[in-house]
């Protein structure tokens, strides 16, 4: 089957003359459609770098980047634009909110792009949305009368306005609390368990085992790849879960 | 360190060093050069006006002189210390034949004198007092330089030759504002030249102290001494001598103000640039422990540096302008007795705009204090306050493009940061329309209306001659026979004494005739009917406090007479300061006989001008339109060229500052834009965000500039032209001009400034701006 995201020999690097560092280094890797995949690795390793290319975000140096069949390496700065805006969802650590715009114009925003015109549509899918990801009520509120949990929240909603093939999360839990962390990986669960694709980088070995594959990134490459299986928090409270990736990371740290 | 901090900040941002070094070199030169300029023509001024013994009043008169009352007067008055009467003979322009041709177009009065023993020397260009031989002429200085005349040529005057001298400084008549311009020659010449021309009398005084003018003036009123021409006093040929310069350099200081403001505003955009390019790193600066002041030392030096370069560029070519600057001033007026201090001021003038170009930077800079470490360091950029524009909601838009929505949302809600733009396109607009609009009116065939003079097709001036009512009535005669005339009327100028509220009197000119046959537009009331009325223009009344239905009191043939006013109207003409009535006195002084006729048929017009012009050598005979060209046409055309220039210097003002402010903009919204850009904004959508907002301000300020251009534009220029005595002044607006073109030039303006400001959001990476 072909994968929805395939990375052929990325490789990416950032400085120049004797400073230039090779961020990725000849990296290839495939994420199949309905995956929910984590990668993780050192400070430095490239993670972000990988999820930024994959996503047609950030040009590669070299090698290719095929998404649904096309060559997004090739795709003119137009096209990418449009691909990340009706196929791709992204949620950062950081809210990534525009200030002047209020919570339901935040969500709006890329979807409205094309679809002044059904504006009213619109709206009511966001404010289902809201409601689904619990932060029903806060429409009409300035960004900054939120929490960053609710923020993270709205976040997810936008991305997932335009029904995205896949979500790149870079560290979506990073800058929360545990519990807003739980609250937002239930969410994310939730969303993949409808179909779409998720790609998450983290650090946190918690929010990795509620994925179905963890991919480790040392140096620009891909040095392992571990299978949690799949997770069903109803049955399981995660400790073993942790304990087994913890010590696999420990080994793969070691290599 | 802040060397190398300085030299890699000039290398990453040339274009933006070099604009903002330019402009302060621009405008140190220009305060320079005014500076320069100030010191030497007032030390200029007193120089000539010294070495002249300039008297300090002058009375005109022509026709009869009563040479020994004056001389009584003279003595009896204990404020004077010299006493002269100079003889001016009027000579007709074209019997100045130069080999490049006669002045016969020439709107002065030329004439012949003859060098004073007293005062009221007439010098040559060392500033000595010349010495002429027979056969020789000296010639106004503004000839020579108006290449007219050549020094070493021949000229003939009234048949006979002389040689060009050399040419003359004349403290009294040399400026261009003065209409009269004396031509020097020797005693003999002048008797023998006297039966061609008419001579005109200069009463002049030279007071023991200045401060005792205006008592002076009051008892040679009070004496009922020979008056029938202007008045003139020292302060006035103070004030002439020094306008045409002084007017260049209150030019020169209005567009250094200009040009300062403009670096004002180049720094603090690309100052606020790059505190947002670095706020992450001033942020660590202070998170680290740094102090503001040394944060504020890295930028300060840069912008000092910038400062002292362009401030010693621009001191350097004050010193290249200011000969050609000063040439003027040298010839006219010789050297100033201060010129040493001039450079001296020219530096500290100077070193002023440098300390506060500093000044300013470090006004700028105190912004770091507001910065928090913690918000730099987590944001990378200013999270300013988001106010206004709350009702405005993307989800409620179904008007707008969601990029023009974008646009004009930022607007409302950063107000405070869009002001400066809007100030700026407000002011250009209002710089492009009120020139124009000015040009226009007095350029447009309604403006004799401002002029004090009804409309018809020809005009026949009858001054500076004697037996003025005999001419006129001569030239009335033949008119009354002539077919082609439709209807005409003369109008005679004479002086009388008014009593002011005040007791004291003064000298009002009357101009006597039938008011309805070319009737003009009253201010106020109407055209003056009875022998008991009288129509002021609206300086006369506003000075004397009289309004429509007043009275003034009026020696008329000896008596005191109560006039009604019955009328006011405009007048830019003899300064502003003009009556009219219907009633005779024939024993009255008599100034001036102005003939106003309409042709029968007007396509006529040429042939008759020639033919009364033929006929009638001691008139003046111009159609009306002439008139107008001849009075203003300088002024129009200095005004058509002024406001090209203004729409010039405001498109170029509009450009450089929309381009600085939309590149602060793209770089201070460098995250929104990577936020925008990660979800699928193009680089064109960004584009039409800036468009949107530009658009938006450009629309207000436009409105705005236009609003005002309209209403306090109007004023200012009515109060300017009411103090030259035109009321209710209003525009002629060219709709084309004002509501057309001008608003798509400064649309284009903008768009194109925006176009180029903007392409550097095209290089904006969501990878470097969004990264954690």
């Amino acid at each position: 089957m072909q994968p929805l995201i395939r990375g052929e020999n990325i490789t990416k690097s950032f400085g120049v003359g004797t400073e230039k560092r090779n961020v990725l280094d000849g990296i290839s890797v495939d994420i199949q459609q309905g995956e929910f995949v984590a990668v993780m690795g050192p400070s430095g390793s490239g993670k972000s770098t990988l999820l930024y290319a994959l996503s047609g975000m950030d040009s590669v140096d070299s090698g290719r980047v095929i998404f649904d069949g096309a060559n997004v390496s090739a795709l003119k700065e137009n096209e990418l634009a449009d691909l990340r805006r009706t196929n791709m969802g992204f949620v950062f650590q950081q809210p990534t909110l525009l200030r002047n715009l209020n919570i339901l114009d935040n969500i709006l925003l890329p979807s409205m792009r094309d679809g002044r015109k059904h504006g009213a549509r619109l709206t009511e899918k966001a404010t289902m949305l809201m409601e689904k990801t619990g932060i029903a009520g806060l429409e009409k509120r300035d960004i900054t009368q939120a929490s960053g949990g609710q923020l993270q929240r709205v976040g997810i909603c936008r991305a997932l306005m335009g029904d995205p093939k896949i979500i790149f999360g870079d560290e979506p839990t990073g800058a929360l609390n545990s519990t807003s962390a739980n609250e937002i990986m239930r969410l994310l669960a939730e969303i993949h368990r409808t179909g779409v694709t998720i790609l998450l980088v983290t650090h946190d070995v918690g929010v990795a085992t509620k994925t179905e594959r963890v991919l480790f990134i040392l140096d620009g490459r891909i040095a392992g790849e571990y299978l949690p299986g799949v997770y069903d928090e109803t049955r399981d409270d995660g400790k073993a879960r942790e304990e087994a990736l913890t010590a696999w990371l420990a080994e793969m740290n070691h290599v | 360190m802040y060397l190398r901090i300085l030299r890699n900040d000039i290398r990453r941002s040339k274009a933006i060093t070099l604009t903002t070094m330019l402009f302060v070199a621009a405008a140190t030169m220009l305060v320079a050069l005014a500076a320069v300029l100030v010191v030497n023509l007032s030390g200029a001024i007193d120089t000539l006006m010294t070495q002249s013994k300039t008297p300090h009043f002058t009375q005109m008169h022509a026709g009869e002189l009563d040479t020994a009352r004056l001389a009584a007067f003279a003595q009896q008055n204990q404020a004077v210390a010299d006493f002269q009467t100079l003889e001016f003979l009027n000579v007709d322009g074209a019997q100045f034949v130069f080999e490049s041709g006669s002045l016969a177009t020439s709107v002065q009065d030329n004439g012949l004198a003859m060098q004073s023993e007293t005062f009221d020397f007439l010098l040559n260009l060392d500033g000595e007092v010349i010495t002429v031989a027979d056969g020789e002429i000296y010639v106004p200085i503004t000839y020579i330089q108006g290449g007219i005349a050549r020094v070493g040529e021949t000229v003939t005057v009234a048949g006979k030759r002389f040689t060009i001298a050399g040419a003359l400084r004349d403290s009294q008549m040399q400026p261009l504002l003065s209409s009269s311009k004396r031509f020097l020659v020797s005693h003999n010449d002048f008797t023998a030249l006297k039966q061609f021309g008419s001579v005109e009398y200069l009463i002049e005084f030279r007071l023991h102290n200045m401060d005792r003018l205006g008592a002076f003036e009051a008892a040679y009123t009070a004496a009922g001494l020979e008056a029938n021409g202007p008045t003139l006093t020292y302060a006035l040929f103070r004030l002439f001598n020094g306008l045409a310069d002084g007017l260049m350099i209150a030019v020169i200081l209005l567009v250094s103000v200009l040009v300062i403001a403009i670096a004002f505003l180049c720094i603090r955009f690309s100052l606020l640039a790059k505190i947002e390019d670095d706020y992450r790193e001033i942020g660590v600066m202070k998170a680290i422990g740094l102090r503001v002041a040394d944060i504020k030392r890295i930028y300060l030096t840069q912008y000092v540096a910038i400062a002292a370069v362009g401030s010693l560029l621009g001191y350097g070519l004050s010193l290249l302008f200011r000969d050609a600057l000063l040439a003027n001033i040298r010839l006219y007026m010789g050297e100033s007795a201060n010129a040493t201090f001039a450079p001296l001021l020219g530096i500290f003038s100077v070193t002023l705009v440098f300390v506060a170009i500093s000044a300013y930077v470090n006004g700028v800079l105190g912004r770091f204090r507001h910065i928090s470490p913690a918000e730099a360091v987590r944001f990378g950029v200013s999270q300013e306050k988001a106010g206004g524009g709350r009702h405005f909601r993307l989800s409620a838009n179904r008007w707008l493009g969601t990029n023009m929505f974008l646009g004009i949302k930022d607007v409302l809600a950063r107000k405070s940061l869009y002001v400066t733009m809007l100030t700026v396109l407000v002011l250009a607009a209002f710089i492009i329309i009120v020139p124009q609009n000015l040009h226009n009116t007095i350029a447009s065939d309604t403006f004799i209306t401002y002029m004090g003079v009804g409309n018809s097709d020809l005009r026949i001036d009858i001054q500076q001659t004697d037996h003025i009512a005999e001419k006129a009535a001569e030239i009335a005669a033949v008119m009354a026979n002539d077919q082609a005339i439709a209807r005409f009327v003369v109008l005679t100028t004479q002086t009388f004494r008014v009593q002011l509220n005040d007791s004291s009197d003064e000298r009002l000119k009357v101009e006597l005739g039938d008011h309805s046959v070319f009737p003009l537009t009253y201010a106020e009331g109407r055209a003056p009917a009875a022998a008991n009325e009288i129509a002021l223009s609206v300086l006369n009344a506003s000075e004397m406090g009289k309004t429509v239905g007043d009275v003034i009191t009026l020696v008329i043939d000896g008596r005191t007479s109560t006039l009604t006013v019955c009328g006011t109207y405009s007048d830019l003409t003899n300064g502003g300061k003009t009556a009219k009535a219907v009633f005779s006195d024939p024993s009255a002084d008599t100034m001036w006989s102005v003939i106003t006729a309409e042709l029968a048929d007007p396509t006529l017009l040429d042939e008759k001008i020639a033919a009364y012009a033929d006929r009638f050598a001691f008139a003046k005979v111009s159609d009306i339109d002439e008139y107008i060209r001849q009075t203003y046409g300088g002024t129009i055309n200095a005004m058509g060229a002024a406001s090209y220039a203004a729409i010039g210097v405001a498109l170029a003002l509009t450009v450089l500052i929309t381009l600085l402010f939309i590149r602060m903009l793209v770089a201070k919204d460098r995250y929104a834009i990577a936020v925008m850009k990660a979800f699928g904004f193009t680089n064109a959508d960004i584009r039409a965000q800036y468009v949107a907002r530009s658009v938006f301000v450009l629309l207000l300020g436009m409105l705005l500039g236009t609003l005002l251009a309209n209403t306090l534009g109007e004023r200012l220029v009515g109060a300017v032209m009411a103090s030259f005595g035109a009321a209710s002044f209003t525009f002629i607006v060219n709709p084309a001009f004002a509501y057309l073109l001008s608003p798509l030039l400064m649309a284009s303006a903008v768009l194109a400034s925006t176009f180029f400001g903007t392409l550097d959001a095209g290089h904006i990476k969501i990878s470097e701006n969004i990264k954690d």
